[in-house]
């Protein structure tokens, strides 16, 4: 029976599951495949001049600017990686097998760094620990203690590595949730200390999830931006992103050419950190169904001191990565001057909200940002859900396809995905009328957003179990039906969680927009870059501030609506 | 996209109630202008909208868009981006035919020239083009809007008064005499990132000799580059850097007002002056409300509406705040105003660019 009721899914709904993947190839394609052909031309492919050519190629690998910037996107990306990965799996030890006080109410605080865009943050700390923050500067009246420079590749990489510490907790955690105790119990009564047993019981045991942790930091180190642009860039550190951002610029002509290059040479790098996940993530899921068979398991007990060295360890950490930043963009978008020798109090101002308001472009950011997050949002989810259905139970090399298609816009940065739609609703015919709406960043959003939105519809698909979807088709209903009548109403709180988070995700969005904004169709993350060019920091701060708000609305929301974070 | 909408059609309710108000001054043309220009204002009128992408910030141009609004009942998009942005945006646009611009506003007087050498702006007498210097115009073409002597912007708390330097030959030497104690303290514009900063380093290497030493003296002290005045001011303020060079003189001026800690020093043997220019778009979607703007920004009014704002006007004959006397008194006369000619395509050639960075990002790495 089980054969028969297997095969005949694939072959009743194969129509629809082909239409929405080659709807799905299609949009993940053709930015993609834009961006490797006009790598290949030696002009901007709309110059009716350009012709094919290795003239990008050969330009970049014989800049020494390119290699600059390459080496030090690897070493700011492992350095990321060695910051979050040791400490987001401690934090995962620490709040899912011990009895650390507080845990239940301190997860969905550990997660808040996930959710700020790093131009947020990156703001946040200039203010509060750079030269003359407030931060730095008490320290060092109170204990003559001297920081050293944020605005240098170690301060990135700290800063980008703390900020990246609940990417690695929320991987890690899952798979120590369904470890069994036994094994640590084991090593506990033959005297181990809990750091041992953390370091030699529990985390070999969730390698895989700590490897797949590393190769996701990885890829976003790779195509990190806001760290980058506005602590590195003005001491000359260059990363590839803000290689790309820059090149237009050294040569005083569009150079798209040789972006596209660039960002072709990201695609080689991060291709096989995507395809890692991929290996990673099917192993994982096999080696869960065996691991979840354990008994619940029993938390280790930390004891007063350890209690008290966690909480130390995660206050710290906590300061460092919330507080700060948001600290000092809070006070930024209250002031119009800070620093050495300027008392706040003498500088306290409303007037960059009052501009907000009264400026027509930040105004309508403000409300685009708003409609795309929520509207938008909402859309989305309905779109991943239908590409989660094609792909549901859904084995064949069709299925396959589908994973690929959903990871490869992954190993682009937001900015070059925004490049590419900006080139296609400009010069293809039917949806230039699209561009100066909001539907031209929706779309882009969309496939920005594909992966991380699909993992947590998946996730939510994989709840129902199989025998329910059986009942209703031996019962006679057709597959549509069965999706329709007992899929769907049973994940509704899923996808209305699902929508809550990818509600924050376009909302801190801000690389994707960098070419495809325009009159129309701005929004705050975006407006923040742009605003960096022309240099007006007090409209910035009182967007951050806003974005900040927003993102805590976002997330308390998506706590309110039960949304599972994990996978 | 609903709320959207609904707030570009109360805008539009607004403008509206705007122009049946102002409806008798609008019909009034100044002197000097043709008699058809008022069917130039009915068809602009009709267009009902323009759309400006420029480098000025939007609270610099808002009083000559609302008055422009107010005046003509035309709606305004106004579209601040970076100066490379400008012209990237006006070329692809241009190229895809779907020009999304009327006016082109940026202190990239090169890449504008560039645009126009590439037939991508538009060719335009402007009845203003008479009350203009011969510097400010360009074939009827590219047309200077204000005059932007640079300025040396310092933190009075953090810089010691005897090393704030009153020319230019007092800043090289400053920099190269205390570079180990200005570490990390001195900040100027980054020609990579923005073509003004581009425009302002090569009229400092054609007008000077000391360009490269100052570079190098920059780069051997660790000097920070931004893309904006605007970033430099908020370093300069809070203490970051003590001394930020090549800052655009009219924003300086106004910072100096806006916070105590805020010194401003113009170069009395050599200050660069460049200009805004404008353009009317080839293929402008509004192209008689393109002209109106125009115009209007060059008009007694609008040059006085820019200087309410600290944007140095550069109509002849205008007296007031920022007029050429002001900005001669500041600069000591020394001012070198960059003229809007073919010349400046020049520094467009690629070799000649990727020459100029090599050598620069040699000096910024404190290499000779």
């Amino acid at each position: 029976m089980s054969s028969t009721a297997r095969l005949q899914p694939r072959a009743e709904m194969r129509g629809y599951r082909l239409a929405v993947i080659a709807a799905l190839v299609l949009f993940v394609m053709t930015p993609v495949g834009l961006i490797i052909y006009q790598s290949f031309l030696d002009a901007p492919f709309f110059d009716k001049t350009s012709r094919f050519s290795l003239e990008a190629y050969d330009y970049v690998v014989t800049d020494p600017e390119f290699w600059s910037a390459f080496g030090t996107t690897a070493i700011f990306a492992f350095g990321m990686v060695a910051v979050a990965v040791p400490l987001g799996a401690l934090l995962a030890f620490l709040l899912t097998r011990t009895d650390l006080a507080g845990r239940r109410w301190l997860e969905p605080i550990v997660l808040v760094p996930m959710f700020l865009s790093s131009i947020v943050l990156a703001f946040g700390y200039s203010v509060a620990v750079g030269p003359s923050g407030f931060v730095s500067l008490w320290l060092k009246e109170t204990l003559g203690l001297r920081l050293w420079s944020i605005y240098s590749l170690g301060g990135m990489i700290l800063i980008g590595g703390l900020s990246h510490v609940p990417n690695v907790y929320l991987y890690v955690s899952s798979a120590m949730r369904s470890l069994p105790s036994d094994l640590e119990e084991a090593a506990r009564a033959s005297g181990a200390s809990i750091w041992r047993v953390s370091l030699d019981v529990t985390l070999p045991m969730v390698l895989p999830s700590l490897i797949f942790a590393a190769a996701l930091n990885l890829l976003l180190g790779f195509e990190t931006f806001g760290i980058p642009l506005v602590l590195g860039d003005p001491s000359g550190i260059v990363v590839l992103t803000t290689y790309i951002y820059k090149v237009n610029g050294i040569f005083g002509t569009p150079t798209y050419h040789v972006m596209a290059v660039v960002a072709v040479s990201l695609i080689l790098v991060t291709l096989p950190l995507v395809y890692v996940q991929r290996l990673l993530l099917r192993n994982a899921r096999r080696y869960a169904a065996v691991g979840g068979k354990g008994a619940r398991a029993a938390p280790l007990r930390l004891g007063a001191s350890g209690q008290l060295i966690a909480w130390g360890l995660i206050g710290l950490w906590l300061t460092v990565s919330v507080l700060m930043p948001i600290g000092g963009i809070s006070v930024r978008a209250f002031v119009n001057a800070w620093g050495e020798g300027v008392r706040l109090s003498d500088h306290l101002t409303v007037s960059h909200f009052a501009q907000l308001m009264e400026t027509p472009s930040l105004f309508r950011g403000i409300l685009n940002t708003l409609a795309l997050a929520v509207i938008g949002g909402a859309f989305a989810v309905a779109i991943y859900l239908m590409i989660g259905l094609a792909g549901h139970r859904n084995k064949g090399p069709s299925g396959a396809l589908l994973d690929y298609m959903v990871l490869l816009p992954r190993a682009l940065p937001g900015i070059i995905i925004g490049l590419a739609f900006f080139w296609v609703f400009l010069f293809v015919p039917f949806l230039t009328p699209l561009r100066p709406t909001l539907v031209s960043l929706f779309v882009a959003y969309l496939i920005v957003g594909l992966s991380y939105g699909l993992r947590i519809i998946q996730a939510t698909l994989l709840q129902v179990a199989p025998e329910l979807e059986e009942a209703a088709r031996t019962s006679g209903a057709s597959m549509a039906r069965s999706w329709r009548d007992v899929v769907v109403p049973i994940i509704r709180p899923g996808l209305v969680g699902a929508w809550s988070l990818i509600m924050i995700v376009f909302l801190r969005e801000y690389a994707t927009g960098i070419y495809l904004m325009g009159v129309g169709t701005e929004v705050m993350g975006t407006l923040m870059v742009s605003l960096l060019t022309s240099g007006a920091m007090d409209q910035i701060a009182a967007l951050a501030f806003l974005s900040i708000i927003f993102t805590a609305a976002g997330l308390g929301l998506a706590l309110r609506l039960g949304a599972r974070i994990h996978d | 996209m609903t709320s959207r909408r609904s707030f570009v059609a109360g805008s539009l309710a607004a403008t509206a109630a705007f122009s049946t108000s102002r409806f008798a001054f609008a019909q009034s043309l100044p002197a000097g202008y043709p008699a058809d220009y008022a069917a130039l204002i009915a068809k602009a009128k009709s267009e009902g909208r323009v759309a400006i992408y420029t480098s000025t910030d939007e609270s610099q141009g808002q009083p000559l868009v609302e008055a422009f609004k107010q005046t003509y009942g035309i709606g305004v998009d106004y579209n601040g981006l970076g100066t490379t942005d400008v012209y990237n945006r006006v070329i692809s646009e241009g190229a895809a035919g779907q020009m999304g611009a009327d006016i082109a506003w940026t202190s990239s007087m090169d890449l504008q020239m560039v645009l126009a050498q590439k037939g991508l702006l538009e060719t335009y007498v402007s009845p203003e083009a008479p009350n203009l210097p011969a510097a400010s115009l360009y074939k009827n073409i590219v047309y200077g809007t204000s005059i932007e002597p640079v300025a040396m912007l310092y933190n009075k708390n953090l810089l010691k008064p005897e090393w704030v330097p009153k020319t230019r030959a007092e800043l090289v030497k400053l920099l190269q005499e205390h570079g180990k104690e200005l570490k990390g303290k001195i900040a100027s514009f980054d020609p990579e990132k923005s073509g003004i900063g581009f425009l302002l380093a090569q009229t400092d290497l054609a007008s000077t000799s000391s360009f490269w030493d100052l570079a190098k003296a920059f780069g051997a002290a660790e000097g920070k580059v931004y893309g904006a005045s605007g970033a430099m001011r908020e370093k300069v303020v809070s203490g970051e850097q003590w001394l930020a060079f090549n800052v655009i003189g009219s924003y300086a001026l106004q910072w100096q007002r806006e916070s105590p800690v805020v010194g401003v020093s113009f170069a009395s043997d050599y200050t660069a002056a460049f200009q805004r220019v404008a353009s009317v778009t080839k293929g402008a979607p509004h192209p008689a409300a393109g002209r109106l703007f125009l115009d209007f920004m060059l008009s007694e009014r609008g040059q006085s509406l820019l200087a309410s704002k600290g944007v140095p006007p550069l109509r002849m004959g205008y007296k007031g705040p920022l007029d050429a006397d002001e900005m001669n008194k500041l600069t000591g006369g020394n001012m070198k105003i960059i003229p809007v000619d073919e010349k400046l395509a020049n520094n467009m050639a690629p070799r000649f660019r990727a020459d100029f960075f090599q050598q620069w990002k040699k000096a910024m790495r404190g290499e000779g």
